[in-house]
């Protein structure tokens, strides 16, 4: 059986969707003195799933995010969505940012670089495979070389003369 | 270069190495085994089959606790050995038995102080040994308390002997720790969770945690009994895992 454990995802570094659920607001008619306007625009930003190692997302997850020049403070708290996602985008702060995410006494801590030119790292998280994935992928790889020698073994045609 | 300056320069070199040298603080370490331990399962959080347990004693055998700076963050998930850049070692716990319910007014133990360089201490080594001298000498930790249930009371003493070597990343909870500065303290906890060993009624029957944990009714019979704790994972840092490997 497997032991409890809760493991943090980063899916994506670029992925844009921050911000595309939102709608611009535009008032229909004439301009009122008190008029709202949503600026829109796409941005790159990190993605992050939290799970269990069961496989169970951790939904409604208290997450907290650290900047890499004051890593004990933290710079955005939030929650994971029903599905263990939580994004956000960084700003221009080059380091390690740390992202914890804790449920019901579990929780977990992942990273993320962010370099001087904005280019992002995955520092941790992303290579949580299981045993069963490690496997599997040694039986792909050995399955791939098996496939690879039979192809250059088999027998030719003879030319023409 | 006169001889002035070249003494004048030598006396700056070695102030500024002696000013690096300087850059360190204090690392405290503190084990906790939480309410749980302290204060019992009590109503709500019974054990998962419905004991209330309160512990007079939770003797636990410590040994080669240190604290690590990584270059990379350790994922206990992954396992392995933490790239460590420094290492600091707690000497007094070569091997230390402490109890987690004699603990001081925040429900810890303190384990003990060093002199650190300074940076963040993400990672902890420390091992689970059977104790080498003492009454409960070869037991590596010792539950010995009384269970209720359905006006049922028993006594209990359980132990084992088995020993586990944990390799755990950065401690998670309510603040990050381990950030040693020049001339300031911080702080590292070693986190013991006896839910993994007796469950909780106050979750859900199906949680992973509850699937796992041994429950009290096979020791419901009280007196002294051996109990087996491999693959049970009660270490923690805070609430992040570690990785666990039987001695």
């Amino acid at each position: 059986m497997s032991v409890m454990s809760v493991r943090v995802i980063v899916l994506s570094a670029c992925a844009k969707p921050l911000i595309a659920g939102l709608a611009m607001l535009l008032l229909a008619g004439p301009a009122f003195a008190h008029g709202a306007l949503v600026d829109v625009a796409e941005v790159d930003a990190i993605r992050i799933q939290a799970r269990y190692d069961t496989g169970e997302v951790m939904g409604n997850a208290q997450v907290a995010v650290f900047p890499p020049d004051d890593p004990a403070q933290p710079w955005l708290v939030g929650q994971t969505d029903a599905t263990g996602h939580f994004v956000f985008t960084p700003d221009d702060r080059a380091g390690r940012w740390a992202i914890q995410v804790r449920e019901a006494g579990h929780g977990a801590i992942s990273y993320v670089e962010v370099g001087a030119d904005g280019t992002t790292t995955i520092t941790q998280g992303s290579a949580g495979l299981t045993w069963a994935q490690r496997l599997l992928m040694i039986a792909c790889v050995f399955w791939g070389a098996i496939g690879t020698a039979l192809y250059f073994r088999r027998p030719r045609p003879a030319k023409a003369a | 270069m006169p001889m002035p300056r070249l003494v004048s320069s030598t006396l700056l070199a070695g102030l500024l190495l002696a000013s690096a040298a300087a850059a360190e603080g204090t690392l405290t370490l503190f084990a906790n085994g939480e309410e749980l331990a302290t204060e019992g399962f009590v109503a709500p959080a019974l054990t998962r089959d419905g004991w209330d347990l309160r512990f007079d004693h939770i003797y636990v055998t410590l040994a080669g606790v240190t604290a690590m700076q990584t270059n990379t963050p350790y994922d206990a998930a992954a396992g392995g050995t933490p790239d460590a850049k420094t290492t600091v070692t707690f000497d007094d716990t070569e091997q230390l038995t402490i109890d987690l319910t004699d603990t001081d007014a925040d429900g810890r133990v303190r384990i003990g102080s060093i002199t650190a360089p300074e940076g963040h201490y993400n990672a902890v080594t420390w091992s689970i040994v059977p104790a080498e001298t003492g009454d409960w000498a070869g037991q590596s930790m010792v539950l010995i308390g009384t269970a209720t249930r359905d006006g049922e009371t028993v006594d209990f003493t359980l132990t084992s002997a088995d020993g586990h070597d944990y390799t755990c990343g950065e401690y998670v909870g309510d603040d990050r720790k381990g950030f040693v500065t020049d001339g300031a303290e911080a702080d590292l906890e070693l986190t013991f969770h006896l839910d993994h060993v007796f469950g909780r009624a106050d979750r859900e029957a199906t949680d992973s945690m509850n699937r796992l944990a041994l429950g009290f009714d096979d020791f419901a019979a009280g007196g002294t009994q051996e109990i087996a704790l491999s693959g049970l994972h009660v270490g923690h840092v805070g609430e992040g895992h570690c990785a666990v490997s039987l001695r």
